[in-house]
This record gives structure tokens, sequence and C-alpha cells, in this order.
């Protein structure tokens, strides 16, 4: 068996070693794809614990409230008769302002209660564990001294601190006392987090229940990782969208897998018929081929293991910047590789190659062993399949359709992924046809257009048929992932365009300057919007201030705005109801509005109500919201400060009076807010920076389609050198009845070419229908986002036309060794 | 018009097979003349084929010269070699050598399109016609005998009027009588359209239609006899 | 710095380190009440917070057993530490931090858990409230209710509740309202002591609840810190004793192996009546056996008394172990007593054994 295996499969892949390589490349490239999303996805989601908390352990439990925890809570729980050890949080970032490498990083700044905490924690000044004034304490990664001085902004203000200490700790973070913390984050009287040790008495749950009864209202005891569960959670179709998306990869290796396997089959046709003369079992045949196909899964595996762990740096990266602006502020952890990732690394690479080899391996095994019959019969038996293939393409497609009917399974549109993959099947069955109709129709036509070689290189395509149709459809699939994705985001920038249009009506809009995330509100002093709005050039500003809340466990949004100056230039876009009568009444009821991602996630509409920590408010609107995927639920400004009395506003917007030249308004605020450090928008700049954070949000999808493009181009080269070497006779033929070794490349680059050709016109096609799944179903089923359809014109032609030039590149290794035969030996005849 | 069509001029062509030195002719000189028939025979490995590539300006000798049509085949470049290649040189083979996903018209106006010919259709179907396959234009070669595919490759080696014509055991693959036929053939070519041609063969019967038969040893003209073939 | 502290060095070593306490002391030495002669006492309000003086604390220590006659000792102490003599209306300043520390010796089980805790007054966190007349460290509580001091201490292991009836009247130790620590004005301290203090409570451990009664003493001293720079640790001992009388000594030790002069003691009779011991009038002194180069054996005598004691400890181990590197060792512990005018027990402080304190 294993001198069988070596011999039929082992030698010939040794002798053609490049091509081998390509294959295992490319199944190591999707492995890679998938685990490095897998990783990346994981390190992302894992880490909304700051990382003080690696220092005293995990809680049992956490007390939190909207607006932050009254600080007497503190007390209260410090004197209850039980034996709690209580760790007191205030949790913001500071942007580090100073000089330096680091500068503008945003780095955790961490209020504690240093005189309770510091002997445990390590938290100490040189001098003891009294916090001087205006002192800080660094983390060993800041790379600073105590004694040193850091310059930081926090919220808006820029200010310079002492670093009182330096505490043993990898990252960046800033740690102070709890005091000069409430007043730098502007939080007096709050506290963000208070993490609970229970005593082993009752369970957790139990303590949980008792605790929660002793606390205010708005003050919530959980489960110490709720917040990580639902930031988890709320992630979870983020994250799955990308799995899939990273699945494509696969798929494009699959596909890649069965061509080499078929290649080999097909090439071998007579010597597996002599083994089995020779009394070789189908199952031993069965075997060696699978085992090929092992062989690419356990070298790609072992590659993809590699490469996704390097790969899943820069996607660590890329989801991070998405995180942040679509969901909370997370720091990613560490990438973890360990057994799990290897095994899955392996496992991925082994079942999709031996999976896409059992075709092709069940026919080797089913060769007679009188077999000795010339290349061309599953070729022909590939046309005679078509029509049988065509109508398969046809259900295929129904079915699809018809899941992507279905409803969302636990929030997550299953359907829409079946619909997806029956698409991809669809396609890849109608392909063969789509590609001998095409080679019939046009063969004269190309005689015309691209000459003698134009006409050859198609003849042979349509003459491997089945290898040609697999390698399109690879491509195509590639090709029809990256025109879907590129339809969507088209459309939905473009839809974020026409809503900026609506909802930015404000000439000049402020925020606290540093990077944006969703989750993170820094506020201004609460004096400011006062001085702007006495400004003579201004007429109205509203005050805007968001709060990150949990709702029915999921992490959102609670905001409250000024919705009499809001109504000054139109404004949000309701899904139904009447937008003036719904403004009329915001300010005076008790009620919201919510943004449209949040009706989704929690099926809510207008007329039901929503239940938050001071009370249940009524539904009054539904709007469209595209700023983030926490969603919204939004009351008057006055309403808000009935139950959050802070007046610091998190952004402000800003209308000019008539006639005024904006440019000037826009430095008389930014003379106003001197002193503070903010960020002064006009209305034009701040489209321009949403613009440019959406852009950065779709880099992950953007590079998970390069890598399929990739690995598909990378099975065109490694398919087109198997071509080469199987008509290597052919070729050398060529050049006997007069051809040239610039025709014999012309021909090999025309295959290429054609090979693009039809994988962009079945990829386009395939690509428009997966379009709708993803606009229509996955997306809107995922993120509760309505999309505009709409047709990226420029993106589109661009990405086909560089896609078509990759596939032409892919022709040109191939197209050099076919010049490099020596007629002679490939054509002698023994 | 010069007397001779192709010339060999001590002639040498080594090469290494396997890391060994390969001498497949040793000085050899030759002068063919035009419309000659000439058989090229030996047993395997005298030298016959290469011989033949040389002439179809396919090959190139180590030392010496060869002369096509006046042309020295070591003065061209590849573009030279191809031209002389596709103006004056066609190949016949053993195994007919037909491409299989092209029908019987588009085999034959190969030649004429890689030249760059334009009336290709036309000037294929005068060569079917000549070698007797009117009608056969859109089969494919797996649906021909396997005499009917050596005389779609004769068709396809005389479609651009070659000087001279190469053929590289053209009878070997074919039964007695089939391959009686493709040598009257070829015989007919040489005495209705002047074409010279230089014939590999070992079979003592083909050299009936030769006008000269050039025996090879080891690289070497054993012997030369000429005969009148008409 | 440390040589600077009067008595009960041992627990104020975190509160001297303190940078600011240095700062306060050196930088704002008017800024700070001295303990001077003359102070006029004022009970109930005398019992409370005195933010005027830099340092002060509230110190139980009991030996009670169960009905069934299991001895336990316990230790319950709140400090307070002025930082800054300026007061700030912020909820989280600094200007004062209040240490806590509590020991139980179960003396049967020979086990002793320890546990000490640092806060700011914050939100509630720690204080001296005089209104409610409560005293507060976390879930450790000092609370006068109708004359009777209960105290509630919550710790992981345990969680002790006692109430405790004074049968006499305070204290007040030294001469003319204050207790010299060493020559110069102001190097003294405002010391009140409880020193018969019937107890009687529950301890819960182990998942079972006790009944405990035996006797507890208080002291509480009032002072800003003025001393020299001579003293290396002190030894000082309370002693209940079964005829109804009090002993109070205490010895600084300075670096050259003398003891302070001003040392001295305070004894207190049957009827609560109160009477000063100089150093020339009783000696105190190691007799023998050390545990950790603590001496467990000590002999007291007080000639003019007819007192002649042993003094010994029924557990060794009753030291409290620093977990951190502000505050240093030492041991404190329940002892016993036999001898002239009879048997007795009583608590034992001694500091300065285990390391040189230095900083």
């Amino acid at each position: 068996m294993l001198r069988l295996f070596a011999r039929l499969i082992l030698r010939p892949l040794k002798s053609e070693p490049a091509r081998a390589l390509l294959t295992a490349f490319a199944v190591a490239l999707g492995v890679a794809v998938v685990l490095a999303i897998d990783l990346a996805g994981e390190a992302a989601a894992g880490s909304f614990r700051s990382s003080v908390e690696t220092l005293t352990g995990d809680a049992d439990l956490e007390i939190t409230a909207v607006g932050g925890i009254p600080e007497a809570v503190y007390g209260q729980l410090a004197t209850l008769p039980v034996a709690l050890r209580l760790k007191v949080r205030l949790e913001d970032y500071a942007t580090l302002s100073g000089g330096g490498p680091d500068k503008g990083a945003v780095v955790p700044l961490i209020g504690i209660d240093v005189v309770a905490d510091a002997l445990e924690l390590g938290i100490t000044s040189e001098a003891g564990p009294v916090p001087d004034k205006d002192s800080v304490w660094v983390s060993e990664g800041l790379g600073l001294k105590a004694g040193d001085s850091i310059a930081l902004q926090i919220q808006d203000q820029p200010g310079t601190y002492r670093v009182g200490g330096v505490f043993k700790q990898k990252g960046k973070i800033i740690v102070a006392d709890i005091g000069l913390a409430q007043r730098l984050v502007r939080r007096p009287g709050r506290l963000d987090r208070i993490l609970v040790w229970v005593p082993p008495a009752r369970t957790v749950d139990e303590w949980q229940q008792q605790l929660q009864q002793q606390m205010p209202a708005g003050v919530t005891v959980a489960l110490q990782g709720a917040r990580t569960q639902e930031n988890r959670r709320m992630l979870e179709a983020f994250r799955w969208n990308l799995r899939v998306l990273s699945y494509i990869a696969l798929v494009v290796g699959a596909f890649l897998i069965y061509n080499t396997i078929s290649v080999s089959v097909v090439r071998r046709r007579s010597e597996i018929g002599i083994l089995r003369a020779l009394g070789a079992t189908r199952g031993a045949i069965l075997a060696a081929f699978l085992g090929e196909a092992a062989v690419f899964g356990v070298v790609g595996g072992a590659v993809g293991l590699l490469l996704g762990r390097v790969m899943a740096e820069g996607a660590v990266q890329l989801l991070g910047a998405t995180v942040e602006s679509l969901y909370v502020s997370s720091r990613p952890a560490a990438i973890e590789i360990n057994a799990v990732s290897a095994l899955l690394a392996f496992t991925i690479g082994i079942s999709i190659s031996v999976l896409s080899a059992w075709s092709p391996a069940r026919e080797a095994a089913g060769v007679p062993p009188t077999e000795a019959m010339a290349r061309g019969r599953s070729d022909y038996l590939a046309r005679v399949h078509q029509r049988r293939d065509l109508l398969l393409a046809v259900v295929l497609a129904v079915l699809a359709f018809v899941a992507s009917q279905q409803p969302p399974v636990a929030g997550k549109p299953f359907g829409g992924y079946a619909a997806a993959l029956l698409l991809i099947g669809a396609g890849a069955m109608a392909i063969p046809a789509m590609v001998d109709g095409i080679n019939r129709l046009s063969s004269r036509l190309l005689l015309r257009l691209g000459g003698v070689e134009a006409m050859l290189a198609s003849r042979s395509l349509s003459a491997s048929l089945r290898r040609t149709s697999v390698l399109v459809g690879a491509l195509a699939t590639a090709i029809a992932m990256m025109v879907s994705v590129g339809i969507m985001v088209g459309s939905f920038r473009q839809t974020v365009l026409i809503w900026m249009d609506n909802q930015l009506k404000a000439d000049i809009y402020l925020r606290p300057a540093g990077t944006a995330s969703a989750d993170r509100f820094p506020t201004f002093d609460a004096a400011l919007p006062d001085r702007i709005a006495a400004l003579p050039e201004v007429r109205a500003v509203d005050r805007f201030r968001a709060y990150p809340i949990s709702y029915n466990g999921l992490p959102a949004t609670l905001a409250g705005g000024e919705t009499q100056v809001v109504e000054l230039g139109g404004g949000a876009q309701f899904m139904s109801g009447d937008r003036a009568s719904i403004m009329r009444r915001l300010p005076t009821c008790r009620c919201v509005i919510i943004s449209e991602p949040f009706a989704n996630k929690h099926h809510l509409t207008t007329g039901d109500s929503v239940t938050l920590p001071f009370g249940r408010f009524e539904i009054i609107g539904v709007y469209y919201d595209y700023a983030n995927e926490r969603g919204y639920i939004i009351m008057d400004r006055r309403t808000l400060l009935k139950y959050l009395p802070d007046p610091a506003p998190s952004n402000l917007a800003v209308w000019v009076k008539p006639g005024v030249d904006l440019d000037q308004a826009k430095l008389a605020v930014e003379r106003a807010a001197q002193g503070s450090n903010v960020a002064v928008f006009a209305n034009r700049s701040l489209r321009v920076e949403a613009i440019k954070i959406f852009d950065r949000t779709f880099a992950i999808t953007y590079a998970l389609e390069a890598v399929a493009i990739i690995v598909a181009v990378m099975g065109i080269a490694g398919a087109l050198l198997a071509l080469v070497i199987d008509r290597k006779r052919e070729l050398g033929l060529l050049r006997f009845l007069g051809a040239t070794t610039g025709q014999v490349r012309k021909l090999i680059l025309c295959e290429a070419g054609l090979l693009g050709l039809l994988a962009n016109v079945a990829g386009f096609l395939l690509g428009l229908a997966l379009s709708l799944i993803l606009v229509f179903v996955i997306n809107k089923q995922s993120f509760g986002w309505t999309i505009q359809f709409h047709w990226p014109v420029a993106v589109l032609t661009g990405a086909l036309s560089l896609v078509y030039v990759a596939t032409l590149l892919a022709g040109l290794y191939p197209a050099h060794i076919a010049t490099r035969l020596n007629p002679i030996e490939v054509v002698h005849e023994e | 018009m010069d007397t001779i069509l192709i010339r060999f001029e001590r002639v040498s062509k080594d090469y290494l097979a396997d890391g060994e030195p390969v001498h497949a002719l040793r000085e050899l000189s030759l002068d063919v003349a035009p419309g000659q028939f000439v058989a090229l025979m030996g047993r395997s490995g005298c030298g016959k084929s290469t011989l033949l590539n040389m002439a179809g300006a396919m090959d190139l000798p180590s030392s010496g010269r060869v002369l096509l049509d006046g042309q020295d085949t070591l003065h061209l470049d590849d573009a030279g070699l191809t031209k002389l290649r596709r103006e004056k040189v066609g190949f016949v083979f053993q195994s007919f050598q037909l491409l299989a996903n092209l029908t019987v018209a588009e085999n034959v106006e190969l030649p004429l399109l890689l030249a760059g010919g334009a009336s290709a259709r036309e000037r294929a179907r005068e060569a079917l016609g000549w070698v007797e396959l009117d009608g056969y234009e859109a089969r494919l070669p797996h649906q021909l005998s396997g005499g009917q595919m050596q005389r779609v490759a004769i068709a396809r080696a005389v479609v651009h009027a070659p000087k001279l014509l190469l053929a590289d055991e053209p009878i070997g693959n074919l039964d007695t009588a089939t391959g009686d036929l493709i040598l009257k053939l070829l015989r007919r070519i040489v005495t209705e359209r002047g074409t010279t041609i230089l014939m590999a063969t070992h079979s003592p019967e083909s050299v009936v239609v030769c006008d000269q038969i050039v025996r090879l040893r080891d690289g070497r003209i054993e012997a030369v006899e000429t005969r009148d073939a008409r | 710095m440390i040589e600077r502290i009067p008595s009960r060095l041992s627990r104020r070593q975190l509160l001297a380190m303190l940078p600011m306490a240095a700062a306060g002391a050196e930088a704002k030495p008017p800024a700070w009440r001295k303990a001077l002669p003359g102070y006029r006492y004022q009970f109930p309000r005398d019992h409370f917070s005195h933010p005027e003086f830099q340092t002060e604390w509230w110190y139980y220590t009991g030996n009670v057993s169960t009905p069934e006659g299991r001895p336990f000792g316990f230790e319950l102490t709140f400090f307070r530490q002025g930082i800054d003599p300026v007061r700030s209306e912020n909820v989280w300043a600094v200007d004062q931090v209040y240490l806590a520390h509590l020991a139980l010796s179960d003396i049967q089980g020979q086990r002793f858990h320890h546990y000490e805790r640092l806060n700011r007054s914050g939100p509630g966190l720690a204080g001296i409230d005089p209104e409610r007349q409560r005293i507060w460290n976390g879930n450790w509580q000092m609370e006068w209710r109708n004359g009777d001091q209960h105290l509630t201490a919550i710790a992981p292991e345990f969680n002790l509740r006692m109430a405790l009836h004074s049968g006499k009247p305070p204290v007040i130790h030294g001469r003319d309202g204050i207790s010299q620590k060493s020559p110069g004005e102001g190097r003294a301290s405002h010391y009140i002591s409880f020193t018969r203090l019937l107890a009687q409570g529950e301890l819960e451990l182990a998942g079972q609840t006790l009944k405990l009664a035996g006797t507890a003493w208080m002291d509480h001293e009032i002072f800003t810190n003025h001393l020299g720079d001579q003293l290396s640790g002190w030894d000082w001992l309370s002693l209940q004793l079964a005829n109804g009388t009090e002993l109070m000594v205490y010895r600084l030790r300075r670096k050259d192996g003398s003891i302070e002069p001003l040392s001295h003691g305070t004894f207190v009779d049957a009827a609560g009546r109160a009477r000063g011991l100089t150093l020339d009038e009783f000696s105190f002194m190691p007799s023998g056996r050390t545990w950790n180069r603590y001496p467990l054996e000590w002999r007291v005598k007080v000639p003019s008394l007819g007192i002649d004691l042993e003094v010994s400890t029924p557990m060794e181990n009753q030291q409290l172990v620093s977990t951190n590197r502000f505050s240093p060792s030492y041991w404190e512990g329940a002892v016993r007593v036999k001898g002239q005018p009879g048997p007795g027990v009583g608590y034992l402080e001694m500091t300065g054994y285990d390391r040189a304190l230095t900083i």
C-alpha cells in the first residue's frame, strides 16, 4: 500500500514541485485565513477588561449603573456586615499627548482607590501608598519612571501629570486615584464599576440577588464577565459573518484541491489501469488519491497554522478598528495559538482536502483494470452531463431563494448563509455549460479577434472542460465574493452618504479630541456649550449626551438631545410615523425614539416600550441610523437630565446664524473652546471623517477578498502549469507546424485571459445574486440595517480589471515554461 | 533555382542523454536535389530522426552546417528558423499528431494560421481534396481511421506548399494496405507537386516509392542507393 | 523617623511611613496641636476624634472564653492618622487615613488570625462619628450604645461581636493630663484607658457560633509626634488581676540598650483609683524563653504595691506578620500571670524585635 502510494502519488508530486507547492499553498492560505479570523476575532472580542483586572484576578460580581454608580454605594457595601472584598473602578481613556513614539495613542485610564488597593496591587509611589495630588501611576510599558511628567488629554482637557510611581504591567495603562480620576474624567460622585468578591458561605448567584436587593434603583449587580459576555454576544453576528466570509477562501481552496486531484487521476489513468491489473484493489486506489489530498491537507494545515498566526496579527489590527468604531472599545488580547488552533488548522486542511478529493478519487477507483484509454473521456463525460448539471443548478438556485426567505435563527442569518452556499453550488453546476457554450460560440470570433492562438486556447480549455470549469468555478467564487461584498459595501456607503445628508444638518460639530469609539463618550466642560451658544455667530446649540448601557443583555447607547434644536434642520428619518409629530411629542412625553438596529435587535417597534433602570418609556418612533451597531435609545435632553443629572454633553452640534460666514463661525467656536482639547468639524469635514471611519470598518473584508483572489489566482497559475505539462506534445507540435515561441507564449496567456474572462463573467453574475442575499438578508438579519441597493460601478470595474490582470499575470510563468519546452523531446516518438 | 534543396556539410550532432555523450550524427554530408523522394533507413538510434529534425530546422548541428534552400540554419535566429519552417517545410509523424480538439479542417489550416495567413479555410479544403478527404472537414480526429488521420496530417503538411516534406515513419502505425496507400500518396506529392520528401523508415517495402535510399549507421552514411521509382 | 514615636509604635509604623505624614509633620508643624499639660478632659467628647492632633487610636484587647472554657484573645484597633491638617471638602481627599488591625488568638487551636486595612474616609468608608457615637473602618466598628461599647469585626475567617461594659471610670494616664514620652514640650500624649471592660459576645468561627465572655482593655491615645530619635522598640503590658486591680507598664528601649527613663506605668485599684508609676517604682524585664527573638516570659515587680508577677503566654505565635513592605511585623497577644497578689490575664505587645527599624 505504501509502495503503491509512493509510486502513484509521491513520485508524480515530486516531479512537479512547483504545482504541488502551489496547491499546498492554496490550501494553506485558506486554512490561514479561517484560522486568522478565528484567532483575531477571539483576541478582539476577548479583552473588554482592563489590564488592571489581571492584577487583581477575577471578581465574582460586578456592580454597574447607567451614568455611573453613586459613590455612596461603595461606603454602603464597605460597611455591610459581610466579608466582601471590594474594588472600585473608574474607567476611561487618556490620549498620550506628549512627544515620543506613543503620541496620540489612546490608553486606558483607570481610577482606583489607591489607599485601599495600593498595598495589594503593588501600585505605590516611591514614598508610600498615599496619592500625591495630580500624580498618576503608569505601567512599565510606558517606559517612564517615578518623578517624570506625562502629558495627557483626558476628556477634552489637556494636562500634564506627575508620574508618582510605576507598576508591573506590560501594556500601556495609567492609574490614578479615584478622586483625581473623577475630576479628570468629569464624573464627580460616580464610580463606573465595583468589583466584588464574595465569601463562600453562599453561591455567587445568591449573593448577586442579595446584594441587588440592597442597591438603589438603577444600580445593577451582575456576575463577573456579564459585560464581556454581552459584548461577545453583540459581536457574535459580526464575527459570524467574518467567519463565513473567511470560509469562502477555503471554498476556493477546495476547488483547487479538486482540480489537482482530478488532474492526477486523469493523467494517471493508464497507470491506474495497470496497477489494477496487477492486483491493486479499488479501495487501495481510492485511499491513494485521498492520501494525496491528505498530504496537501497536512502540509497546508501546517503552513496555514503558521501563516494564520502571522495573518492574525494583521487581522487583529483591522478587526480592532472595526470593533472600535462599530461596537465597543476593545484592547486586543494577545493572540493565543494553542493545541485547539493547531487541531483546527489540521482538521480544516485535511477535511477540506479529502472532501474535495472524494469525487476524483472515486473516479480513479472506478478505472477498470483494462483501462489504458487516452485522456478525453472524462471531459467527454463532463460535456454529456451538462444538461443534468444545469438542471441541478436551477434546483439549487431555487433552494437558495427559498433559504434566503427564512427568518434568522438566534439572531444569525443561517438562511442567508445557506442561500449563499447554495448559490455558489448552483454556480459551480452551471459553469461547465457556460464555459462550453461560450467557447463554442466564440471560437471563430476569437480567431478573428485574437488570432489562431486565441482560438487554440479556447479549444484547449473547452477540451479539458472539467478542469477548466473547476478553475473558472474557483476564481468565479472568489470574484463573486468580491463583487457581492463590493456591491454590499458600496450600497451601504451610498446609503450612509444619503443618511448623512439627512442627519447632519448642523453647521459645526464638536466632540472631545481623540479617537472615537462606539461606546466611549468623553464629555465637555458643561460651561463650554453656553459659551458657544452666546457667540453672536451662533443661532443654536444641540447638547447631546450619550451613555453606554446594557439593554436585555446587550450593550446599547442611551442618549439625550435637544429635540427643538435638532428640529431646526430636519434630522432623523423615521421608518414609520410622521416625523413632525414625533419630534413635537418627544420633549414633553415620557417617551423615546430608537434606532433601527436597536429595534431589530430587541424586536421593538413604535408603540412598544423600553424599560430603563429608571423606568419605562414609550417608543414613539424608529429612525434610520447607521452610526453604529449598538443601537440608540434617544430621549429629549430634559427628560434625560431628570434621571441622569450630569449636564456635561458628549457632542455638540452648532447651527450658525443665516448669513454668517462658516469659516468665521468655526473660528469663533474654536476660540470659545480654547483651553479644552476639542475636535471641531465643519459639517463637510465631519462627513469626510465619518466616511473614513466607514471605510476603515470594511478593511478586513477587503483583506479577506484579497486572500480569496490570491488563492484563486494561484490556482490558475498551478492549473495552467498542469495544462502546459499535459499538453507539451501539442505545444511542441505547434512549433513543428511553424509556431514561434511568441505564439506559444501568447497561446498560454490567451488561456489565462480566457479563464479570467469566463471567471469574471460567471463571478460577476454570481456575485450580483450573492449581493442581493448580503444586502437584503444577511446584513439585515445580522445587523438590522436597511441598505439601499447601489452599483459601485467604479469600484467593481477597477476590481474586476485588477483580477483580470492578475489572472493574466498568473499565466506568465506557465507560458514561460511552455516556451522553454524542447519540441523535439516532447514530440519524440518511441 | 539551385540544384540542391538541402545540403548537409560534415554535420555532427552530439548531445548528452542521461549524462552520457551521444554522437547522433558524425560528420555526415548529404545533398538532396529538389523533387527527390529520399528514404532514410537504418536501425533505431542510427540518426534518422536527428537528420530529419535538422533538415526541418528544428535542430541545429553541433558542427558542420545545414543549408536549406541555400540558407544556413546556423545563421538564423528562432524567428528566422520558424519562418524557414513555415515557408519551406512540412512534417508528417508516425502517430499523426493531430490536435484532438480541432476539426479536420482546423488541423489542416493550422500552419497557415500560425503563419498569419488569411484565406486558410479555402486552401485547407483544397489540401483535403488532394488527400481525398472532401467532406471530412468538420470531423474530429477521433472520428477517423488511422489512414484517414495520416492523410489529414499529410494535408496539413502540404497545405502551405512547402518545398520539403519530412516524414518520420509515416506508415509505422498503419497496416500494410493503408501504409501502401499513404506511400502512394506521398509519391504523388513528389511527382505532381515537385515537393521533396525526406522519409525516415525502416520498412523495406516503403523504399519502392523512393528515388534514393540513404542507409545510416551510427550517425554515418553507410550507403546511398539510387533507383528509378517513376 | 520611627524613633520619634512614643509608644505602640508598631501599628503606627505604617502611618509613620506615609509620605504625607512626614511632610505634614515637618512642613506644617505648627498646624498640629500638641499634647500639653493641663488638658481638660470631657466625656463622651474625648472618646471620639481629635482631628487637630495628628495621631489617634482606639485600641481594644481582651481575654475571653466560651462557657466550656475555650480561651480566645482578640485585638481590634482603629487608627486615625492626619496627613494634612487642612481639611478638604472632597470626599476622596486624603487628609486623614484610617488604619485598622484585627487579630484573633485561638489558644486551644493554636491558630492566630490577623488582618489589616487602610482607608480614607471616602464615601463613608471609615471615620469617627460623634453624633452616631461610632468609630469604624469598613465593616469593623465600635459603637457606643447605652454606655456600652459594641464591637463588630467581620473577617473572611471569623466574625466577632462583643459588648463591652465598663466596671470602672476611664483612667487618664500620666500627670496633669499628659503621658510624657520623652523630655521636651509636646513629646507626650493624652492617654485614656478603660482598664476593666466586662466583655460578652459571639464569635462565628469555622461554621460555629461561640458565646464568649471575659475582660477587655481599651486604650485611647491622642498626640502629635514629637519624640527623640533614640528608640529601637518598646514593650507594653496590660494586666487584669483576679483581685479586681489592673496594672499597665511600658518601657521604651533605646538603641544603646538602655531604657528611656520616662517609661512609666499605671496601677488601678479595685475601686478604680489610678496611681502613676515611674520607672524607678517598677521593674519590667524579660525572664526566660524567647520565640523568634521575642521574649515570651517576663517578670513584673512593683515593690511598693507588693506586686511580683511572672508573665507567660499560652500561645507562642501571636505575631502580626506584615503582608506589605510598609509596615513591620510585631507581636501582640494574650498572656497569663501568676504570683503576687494573685493570678490574672493581660495583653503584651513587643516591637522592634523582628528586624532593624530603619527606613
